[in-house]
């Protein structure tokens, strides 16, 4: 039954995460060029994840990213603050482990979206207590941009996480078209990246060859 | 509602625990706590302000909350104080309704107009004096900026920077609605007599 219903989620099954080098100046940023490149057919899930940016300039941003013509069913999501998300109409709030709880945030905001972080049992505990409408879990495999939070977490503990929630799962560190196929054996929703969606010369290409592992 | 008379607003400092520092605060009549931690967790920010809501409540105080307008909305705060860098007030407003108190920093005459225009319910203008709370770049504003701001500017004015015992009574007299202090009352031995010693100072004009 589960599996049923995860497969019905309306949530698209690739997922963007913003590069984290966005310089608040207006116009030149990577992640306004990663928008304009996606592919017309395939929606994402696009995760503004900006954390040396002021409010001001994440909402400058946001507002920005909500302003382009962008593949149908795509949503843009708001790493952490809910207040952003509002202000600049997104779909969605993304929440780190030791965030508010979306149901403290849903209170206000019940129409958005929101998503959890998971690398442990107990943050999947809060999660679901907390009404998380997808869960995001990493890195599964070694990425540079996870290294100093030590080991990856390996296909085991994501396919045990997968067996463990009813929500939607999406995997998160070094996939790669070529091993996303691994990720999806083991129960995952979907495939999030960072690194792999910045080569822009190849992002309609890379997208195109996801979408052919992660919607089978 | 923001105090009709001179009141005091404490800062919370990142150093201590905010919610122990805002009780003894309210203790000595501070009228207003500002939650300002600029790295703590959202989970942990949410946590404070739910608690230093809740004694504000019962000594009759204003909750404020700096930047996060989230937290604010989610703890039910009064209401949250903006950095020019902070989301504009405007869209904050958008947010928080038309009850929620909403205060901007300024540090110029331009920029109190300018958040007088976007709706602030009062403005913190500073820094007055040399402080050494925060590292500051520009030098201090003074008594006659403050003096011509208050005038120009029909919103009350929170004073803050350096403000002490000693000279409290005169940031009053040159048009401040009140102010607001983080080290003058966090760092001394006796919190809450701190406070209450700077809340005399400020109805004390005879100075």
């Amino acid at each position: 039954m589960e599996d049923i219903q995860r497969k019905e989620s309306p949530l698209p099954r690739l997922y963007l995460v913003s590069s984290g080098e966005e310089n608040g100046h207006n116009g030149g940023g990577l992640l306004l060029h990663q928008l304009s490149l996606l592919p017309r057919s395939l929606p994402c899930i696009v995760q503004i994840r900006e954390k040396q940016l002021n409010a001001n300039a994440l909402l400058k941003l946001a507002l920005q990213a909500r302003e382009m013509k962008l593949p149908e069913g795509t949503l843009l999501l708001m790493n952490e603050r809910a207040d952003i998300a509002l202000a600049a109409d997104f779909d969605g709030v993304h929440l780190p482990e030791n965030a508010c709880s979306a149901n403290a945030l849903r209170a206000f905001a019940p129409e958005l979206l929101y998503g959890c972080s998971v690398h442990s049992a107990s943050a999947l505990y809060i999660a679901e207590e907390s009404g998380a409408d997808y869960l995001l879990f990493g890195p599964v495999y070694d990425t540079p941009s996870k290294r100093k939070y030590g080991a990856p977490q390996g296909l085991e503990k994501l396919g045990k996480l997968c067996q463990a929630t009813s929500l939607p799962v999406f995997a998160l560190g070094g996939i790669t078209p070529q091993n996303a196929a691994h990720c999806m054996d083991e129960g995952a929703y979907g495939i999030a990246g960072l690194s792999i969606f910045q080569d822009t010369a190849k992002l309609a290409e890379t997208f195109e060859q996801f979408y052919l592992h992660v919607n089978r | 509602m923001i105090p009709s008379r001179p009141f005091l607003c404490v800062i919370t400092d990142e150093a201590l625990c905010p919610v122990t520092l805002a009780e003894q605060a309210l203790k000595g009549g501070a009228a207003m706590i500002q939650l300002r931690h600029k790295t703590a967790s959202g989970s942990q920010l949410l946590v404070w302000a739910v608690e230093i809501q809740k004694l504000c409540q019962q000594y009759q105080a204003l909750c404020i909350i700096n930047d996060r307008v989230d937290i604010a909305l989610a703890s039910k705060a009064d209401g949250v104080h903006l950095g020019q860098q902070d989301l504009p007030a405007r869209a904050a407003r958008k947010l928080l309704g038309e009850t929620a108190i909403i205060g901007v920093t300024a540090s110029s005459l331009k920029e109190a107009l300018q958040a007088e225009q976007d709706g602030a319910d009062y403005i913190g203008f500073g820094h007055i004096y040399p402080t050494h709370s925060k590292l500051k770049e520009s030098s201090p504003l003074g008594l006659d900026i403050l003096q011509k701001t208050a005038v120009l500017v029909s919103l009350p004015i929170l004073a803050i920077g350096g403000i002490n015992q000693e000279n409290a009574a005169s940031v009053i007299s040159s048009g401040a609605s009140g102010i607001a202090v983080i080290s003058a009352v966090s760092r001394a031995n006796d919190p809450a007599r701190a406070a209450r010693e700077l809340c005399r100072a400020l109805n004390n004009r005879t100075l």
